[in-house]
């Protein structure tokens, strides 16, 4: 059995041993044995193997769970391994300069940070988005509201695709230039039609999109505010605002390329309000009309604004009109006028570095890089807008010598996307006016030269 | 105001509906079930729309019994969990106040509508001569089953063999020892049974896979009487795999009629012939009658009978620091 053993181990090693001849039984029992041995090994063989397989299954199923943690264009993200819950923290800056053209404006040629805006926003169980955006531009400071800082607050829950339902302070779903995120605005300021229409309110708003975003909706109930205003609570009255806004991109789903890019919308507000009313300014943010200090708004509220945009390879254009009905209140006074004001834009763009033109941001094909043959995307663009004063609160809703009736404006510009996180603006912007004979800005007009460098990430 | 809080309403219901208008139903199951719901829920779909003239998909999600209920306390949003043993569906109601406590009571047969025990699969020719539990514990026999810890059907397995020896031996220190020497034999921990059984038949190693009746029999089916070879051990345990509604996903997501009307649908005639198709034993006499062929009589007994019922047995022996662990580790 021993010299058996010997030469089973031999066999094994392959060593070549000068052995005695074996008789048949011991070569059959041998054979027997080293079977054994080698199925045996075989087993061993299999178990590690599949030990292995099962370790790669373990570390495949970790990966799965673990979080991931990234670094990039898109800001700083955190998601858990399941996607179920997400963390991004962005935010973007805009240091502006303002030089005006002449000595009669009464704002000085600035250097300013016109918005410092960090961004946290992510998904909690899959389905609850969250948003929080704060702002620390120049001239913003605290006030028991905390409205200038607290941009953004709000959760959406996602159940469907076709129905959110959105709660907080954001946007309203009305203008179509201030529904454009502030980082990715053609013109350094927006035009008009934005003074015109709410800008971030406190509420609650279902919306959706249906057939991959050939129609959205946005449908909601919100404290109300004044033209252009933003607040975080109610102070003037109980009353609640509807607003709402379809949406529609008639021809995305068909092979008609020229028109894919084509989004027409309507929206609008309806509701009464009371209190103080907000001044409208020029694009280089001067005041150019004000209400007298005895006028509120007391009674109905109502805006409407039809707008578009077309978007197709390099060339963008979009517009928009808004109509604002005001019922106002002199102090002391049991009359009310409806002042109806309205305001229009159509601006346009066009790369001249091919990028596809859009509504949102848009991605550089080369980003600038010395010696490396990238320029950024080069953008230049075009605007004429207009903003229309009723004249049926002159002159006893405002004053005519120091408020202007009418303002037109048009703007040229330059936009270089250096890569997908800095960008650079240069306006010129002209305005004239019409009316306000006492105001030596609305007599002369107002010319501008704007920039800006931005930095998003 | 009120017409606007109307028009709204109005507005979100017409939304809701068109969004509501696909009926889907999530059922989380261990793993060896697969091609028992594929059946099943095929004909509870046509019998469902044949009643009420509505189509419905019916998904289904499958793993570890006890992944499968952390999962779904997790939030996966699954309407009915069909598990395989009542501890993890205890435990939707322990740690996720998802569904009553006395949930096994709503349905009939504590909520099983099909049973199983365990049995052996060896290869060809039974080479380790393996007729009982006594021989899985023979020097150089490779046992294969998953890992109590992770798999509803190994504490199964487990269990059957420690009540074996229990029966047999007399007291619990022998029985200890037993499955201490048992899982000596064990080469490879699969994490489920479907696992295993991979390790068994595809990566042919062990010589004994200790299974669910129901996998065994299929394996017998897929594999071939000419590969493998079922062994029937004297005295195995009465495993009985529970289903229950989630109630709170389900009214969640609308679907608690539908729900509820599947699991009644698993009691029905045409269901419990659909379990004994997929060898299953079923409940139904003239289900079992008609597939007798495939469930010798075998002397079983409860987990009550010995263990002292699920939440017990799970203390004793699957918890952390439990009999299990000392046995393993030490090993």
């Amino acid at each position: 059995m021993r010299l058996k053993n010997m030469v089973v181990v031999a066999a094994l090693l392959g060593l070549h041993l000068p052995t005695p001849p074996l008789g048949a039984e011991d070569q059959a029992e041998l054979n027997r044995t080293l079977l054994r041995k080698i199925e045996e090994l075989q087993q061993q063989v299999r178990i590690l193997q599949r030990q292995d397989e099962l370790a790669k299954e373990s570390s495949a199923e970790k990966v799965k769970t673990a979080a991931n943690v990234s670094i990039g264009a898109g800001g700083f993200n955190v998601q858990s391994g399941d996607s179920n819950f997400v963390l991004k923290v962005r935010g973007y800056a805009q240091a502006d300069a303002r030089f005006y053209f002449d000595d009669i404006s009464p704002r000085n040629d600035t250097f300013l940070l016109r918005r410092v805006r960090p961004i946290f926003e992510g998904t909690v169980f899959n389905k609850y988005d969250y948003r929080i955006m704060l702002d620390f531009p120049s001239s913003v400071t605290t006030s028991a509201g905390n409205n200038g800082f607290v941009q953004d607050a709000y959760l959406n829950a996602r159940f469907f695709p076709a129905f959110q339902i959105q709660v907080g302070k954001f946007k309203e779903p009305v203008g179509l230039e201030r529904l454009q995120s502030g980082g990715n605005l053609l013109f350094v300021e927006r035009s008009y039609p934005t003074q015109l229409v709410p800008n971030r309110d406190v509420g609650i708003q279902i919306h959706g999109i249906f057939l991959d975003d050939v129609i959205a909706y946005q449908a909601g109930v919100f404290n109300g505010i004044s033209d252009g205003g933003s607040t975080d609570f109610d102070a003037n009255d109980d009353e609640k605002d509807l607003a709402g806004r379809i949406f529609a991109h008639p021809f995305k789903k068909t092979s008609i390329s020229g028109l894919k890019g084509l989004g027409l919308g309507l929206s609008g507000t309806v509701g009464n309000h009371e209190g103080t009313l907000r001044g409208y300014t020029s694009p280089g943010q001067q005041n150019i009309f004000s209400y007298l200090p005895s006028v509120s708004a007391d009674g109905d509220y109502w805006r409407l604004s039809p707008q578009f945009y077309y978007y197709w390879g390099p060339l963008g254009i979009f517009g928009e009109y808004v109509f604002s009905n005001a019922e106002l209140r002199r102090t002391g006074s049991i009359n009310t006028i409806q002042a109806q004001h309205e305001g229009w834009q159509l601006a346009a763009s066009y790369f001249l570095t091919g990028e596809d033109n859009s509504f949102k941001a848009v991605n550089p094909k080369k980003p600038f890089n010395i010696g490396d043959g990238g320029w950024g995307a080069w953008e230049i663009s075009g605007r004429v807008s207009q903003i229309n004063f009723d004249s049926s609160v002159f002159p006893n809703f405002a004053n005519p010598a120091t408020s202007a009736r009418r303002a037109t404006s048009w703007a040229l510009g330059l936009n270089w996307h250096l890569n997908r996180n800095v960008k650079m603006n240069l306006n010129y912007e002209n305005t004239d006016f019409d009316g306000g004979s006492g105001s030596p800005l609305l007599n002369t007009g107002e010319q501008i030269l704007f920039s800006r460098v931005q930095f998003s990430f | 105001m009120k017409k606007l809080i109307l028009n709204s309403a109005l507005l979100l219901s017409l939304v809701t509906s068109l969004a509501a208008k696909d009926l889907t139903l999530l059922n989380a199951s261990y793993d060896p079930t697969r091609e028992l719901y594929q059946d099943i829920n095929a004909a509870f779909a046509k019998d469902w729309q044949q009643k009420n003239g509505q189509k419905i998909k019916i998904k289904q999600s499958h793993g570890g019994s006890g992944k499968q209920a952390r999962a779904v306390i997790d939030g996966l949003e699954a309407d009915v969990v069909t598990l395989a043993l009542a501890y993890d569906v205890d435990a939707l109601h322990t740690r996720g106040k998802l569904i009553p406590a006395d949930w096994q009571k709503r349905l009939p047969h504590n909520s099983s509508p099909y049973t199983s025990t365990i049995n052996f699969l060896v290869r060809k020719g039974n080479p380790k001569g393996i007729k009982d539990w006594d021989d899985l514990i023979k020097p150089g026999v490779s046992v294969i089953t998953p890992n109590p810890k992770t798999s509803g059907g190994a504490r199964w397995n487990y269990l059957a063999a420690y009540g074996y020896a229990w029966k047999k031996y007399g007291t619990e220190e022998k029985a200890r020892e037993f499955v201490a020497k048992l899982f000596k034999n064990v080469p490879i921990l699969d994490s489920g049974a479907r696992g295993s059984t991979t390790t068994f038949l595809q990566r042919e190693i062990g010589d004994v896979l200790i299974s669910w009746e129901n996998e065994a029999l299929l394996a017998l089916k897929e594999i071939g009487k000419d590969k493998v070879e079922v062994v029937i051990p004297s005295i195995s345990i009465l495993a009985e795999p529970p289903v229950t509604l989630v109630e709170k996903v389900a009214k969640k997501r609308g679907t608690l009629a539908v729900a509820k009307a599947y699991l009644d649908f698993l009691y029905t005639e045409e269901a419990q012939l659909l379990a004994a198709k997929n060898y299953y034993r079923p409940r139904s006499e003239t289900a079992l009658k008609q597939y007798a062929q495939y469930f010798p009589k075998v002397e079983l007994f409860t987990i009550d009978e010995v263990f002292g019922g699920w939440n017990k047995a799970q203390k004793t022996h699957f918890d952390d620091g439990g009999l299990f662990d000392a046995i393993y580790l030490k090993k």
